[in-house]
């Protein structure tokens, strides 16, 4: 009972916010709490005019961009696989992963808006247009750039998924068999690989549809506002007094539209699956098409030339003195903004910072703690477990949670803000480590154990040190992750903490371009500047131990 | 059936070394040819090669033809050359019974069915199209991986040490009836082991040259 003590701890500490933060949106939501929220919330939000339509536009924008991803994602594998350009790609795509949100929709407005760098690039030689032209807006009525936004950030994850998944399934070698069965490659991928593959991606992909269908500060900067999303739609409610049930029944009926989603997703595999059976069992060979491939080269390219080039267009203005329209390019610079000590960004940098490290360390010293109890057979092996944050929509936990704190006098507390964002942290650190740490030779330990070290000698001087490099890399996401939430901030910080997530999305309407763009160039900063030094450590490590070393035996030669 | 022919083939890694120079040879329908040398002498190499998928980072010029047709410039798919590897690579997500008619050729459903129960029953394995391939030893999964490879109608067929995996006891079985269910065709067999080739086959031995590192001695003798 006791060997068992600490897991059953961390489980709870994990697992009581979920259930609270779930019990403290559905009370609101069913007039249990009329102190908290008066009213009917369901009847309250089902009358609202808005609602239809944003629960429309969500499914659109939510769907479209999940179904797109996964084209995308199948696309690139089946077009890039073994090329040079998917080499290229793998060391690319993890950099952009840990670009923020927010960050890539201000990049993407500033660069394809009526007056984004695209325009004044082909202005006016090319157009002709000496004004911003007035003929298409960002953001749409569509909500298609919020779906743009979305792929673009997306595709490189579910991507990123598939590959780390492919070496496990002999792709060279199944391709090599199918093809001398007289398969094209898009039908060895399609009756061979993919089947195989999407059963391992698919929790990554249900979690991205539940991203999408409820994402919040992706639709503030890219989506329509009238109507607005269904979260963004909430996000307006829970921020009245007398909405808030009407909002908490909202969150409720979003949580159970995803879980409908789900559903959908679950039964439309099915049938596929047994409609790819029947094909597979034709034998019908199919035809290589190299347009295809083609096709797959120039939109991976096109995709990742988009979130570079938006992120370039960032960096442009934050150190732009005056830019005018139609101008290519600015014509006064102002390096001054980042070197001036601007509390605008010192502030907020900070706060995003010393939030975002303490989460991340407190991430990293569960993960590790749960993975040796695991391995010590003081705690099951549950990986499931951990994602449920990352696919109940954030609103509908956070509405609760922030009723929750409320309740408890612990709203607008830093600490409270940390441990929001450690749970959606915990989940991306468990995922990396859990592989690294199953992984390891168990005879490390057995030999050291052998040599005399106890428990945490064993853990600290051989364990931790072998698994340096996905700590680091764990510890870079973690950052990545805690930089870029916008929501958990908000509600449980109660204004009190200025994140650069927080400053880049209220400030996108008013504030001018230059400082927007300095803010959303900063919030790309941080978890870039953790992914290289989550690269140079484990190097710095190991250098430093073979100089060590080499010491030691000089040392040991000459006595 | 028509002959395999290969001319001049000549392979060399991106350093410039000679994995094989100049390498001639003609395989007639119901002949065993046997690729013998050390590892590394470039005989997996000679395979991905006459299937189309060798690194393209080795140079290669050479020709293969199968009877009139020259098929080097010809995509993997529409060489029809059976390979077989030292893995089975059954499919895991597939039945036996769907591994096989995923290599079947053409066929009404009911003839392709028929054709894979007549051939499960030609390897000794009747009844056995709806288990899971990892419920089966590995001789098993030998005879349905052959099986696939014969059902999908190659011209000619290569083996990659396929028997290199299986017992001592197993192989010997495996061995007839590879040898059995492939009587007519051009067979080219990579192998280590003397003992794996046929009565009167014919040998090709790679051997190493220490000038320009393994090259073919194109020394033909008969087997055993």
């Amino acid at each position: 009972m006791w060997r068992r003590l600490p897991a059953v701890l961390l489980l709870a500490l994990f697992g009581c916010p979920i259930v609270l933060g779930l019990l403290g949106t559905l009370l609101p939501a069913l007039g249990a709490t009329p102190n908290l929220a008066p009213g009917n919330g369901f009847a309250m939000v089902l009358q609202d005019s808005r609602f239809v339509g944003a629960t429309l536009l969500s499914l659109k924008t939510g769907l479209g961009a999940t179904l797109l991803v996964l084209l995308f994602t199948i696309i690139a594998l089946v077009s890039l696989h073994n090329s040079r350009l998917w080499v290229w790609l793998s060391a690319t795509l993890p950099p952009l992963l840990a670009v923020p949100h927010a960050a890539i929709a201000v990049g993407l407005v500033f660069l394809i808006a009526p007056s984004g760098a695209l325009v004044r690039l082909l202005s006016p030689a090319i157009t002709g247009w000496t004004r911003p032209p007035d003929m298409w807006l960002i953001p749409d009525v569509y909500g298609l750039s919020l779906i743009l936004g979305l792929v673009i950030k997306e595709t490189p994850f579910l991507l990123l998924t598939a590959a780390a998944q492919l070496p496990q399934l002999n792709v060279d070698a199944s391709l090599k068999i199918g093809r001398t069965l007289g398969y094209s490659p898009a039908r060895c991928w399609s009756r061979l690989i993919l089947p195989q593959l999407y059963p391992r991606i698919r929790l990554t992909l249900l979690i991205i549809m539940a991203f999408n269908l409820t994402v919040v500060d992706m639709a503030l900067l890219l989506g329509p506002s009238n109507p607005p999303t269904l979260s963004v739609f909430l996000m307006s409610l829970v921020n009245d007094p007398g909405s808030r049930a009407a909002a908490s029944a909202g969150a409720v009926l979003l949580a159970v539209l995803v879980a409908v989603c789900f559903a959908v997703v679950v039964i439309l595999e099915r049938l596929v699956s047994t409609v790819a059976r029947v094909r597979a069992r034709s034998g019908a060979r199919g035809r290589g098409s190299s347009l295809f491939r083609v096709f797959g080269k120039l939109l991976a390219l096109l995709s990742v030339s988009l979130s570079i080039a938006a992120l370039f267009v960032l960096l442009i203005w934050s150190v732009t003195q005056r830019w005018r329209f139609p101008d290519a390019y600015p014509s006064a610079w102002a390096f001054d903004r980042w070197f001036s000590g601007n509390s605008s960004l010192i502030d907020p940098a900070i706060s995003t910072l010393t939030i975002a490290s303490a989460a991340a360390l407190l991430a990293m010293v569960a993960a590790v703690t749960w993975l040796e109890l695991e391995r010590r057979g003081c705690a099951p092996k549950i990986d499931g477990i951990w994602f449920i944050p990352l696919l109940v929509p954030q609103v509908s936990l956070l509405f609760g949670w922030q009723a929750m704190a409320y309740w408890v006098g612990a709203d607008g507390h830093w600490l409270t803000v940390v441990y929001t964002h450690w749970l959606y942290t915990m989940p991306y650190v468990i995922l990396i480590l859990a592989v690294a740490w199953r992984e390891l030779d168990p005879a490390w330990s057995h030999a050291a154990h052998a040599l005399g070290a106890g428990y945490w000698r064993v853990l600290f001087i051989i364990r931790l040190p072998l698994l340096i490099k996905p700590l680091s890399q764990a510890f870079a996401i973690a950052i990545a992750v805690s930089v870029a939430q916008y929501l958990p901030t908000l509600l449980l910080g109660g204004g009190r903490h200025q994140t650069l997530a927080i400053e880049l999305v209220t400030s996108f309407g008013g504030v001018d371009r230059r400082t927007i763009a300095a803010l959303a160039v900063l919030q790309s900063v941080l978890p870039l500047i953790a992914f290289v030094l989550a690269l140079l450590y484990p190097r710095w490590c190991s250098a430093r131990l073979a100089r060590k070393n080499a010491l030691a035996s000089r040392q040991w030669i000459r006595s | 059936m028509h002959p395999l022919h290969v001319n001049g083939l000549t392979l060399q890694l991106p350093g410039g070394q000679f994995l094989v120079r100049e390498l001639t040879f003609r395989i007639e329908p119901g002949e065993v040819l046997v690729l013998m040398g050390p590892s590394g002498s470039g005989k997996s190499s000679i395979l991905a090669w006459l299937t189309g998928t060798a690194d393209p980072r080795i140079c290669a010029s050479g020709d293969v033809w199968l009877g009139d047709t020259c098929i080097t410039s010809l995509p993997t798919e529409k060489r029809r050359l059976g390979l077989m590897l030292q893995q089975d690579y059954l499919f895991p997500h597939m039945s036996v019974g769907d591994n096989l008619l995923f290599g079947l050729r053409g066929g009404t459903r009911t003839e392709r069915l028929a054709k894979v129960c007549d051939s499960l029953s030609n390897a000794g394995l009747e009844g056995m199209q709806g288990r899971d391939p990892s419920t089966l030893s590995g001789g098993q999964r030998a005879r349905v991986s052959l099986a696939r490879t014969l059902l999908s109608d190659p011209c000619a067929l290569l083996l990659d040490e396929p028997f290199s995996r299986l017992d001592t006891a197993m192989r010997e079985q495996i061995r007839r009836f590879t040898w059995d269910s492939a009587a007519r065709l051009p067979v080219l067999l990579v192998t280590h082991d003397t003992f794996d080739a046929p009565e009167g086959a014919t040998i090709l031995d790679i051997g190493q040259s220490d000038a320009v590192g393994p090259v073919v001695r194109a020394e033909m003798k008969d087997a055993r």
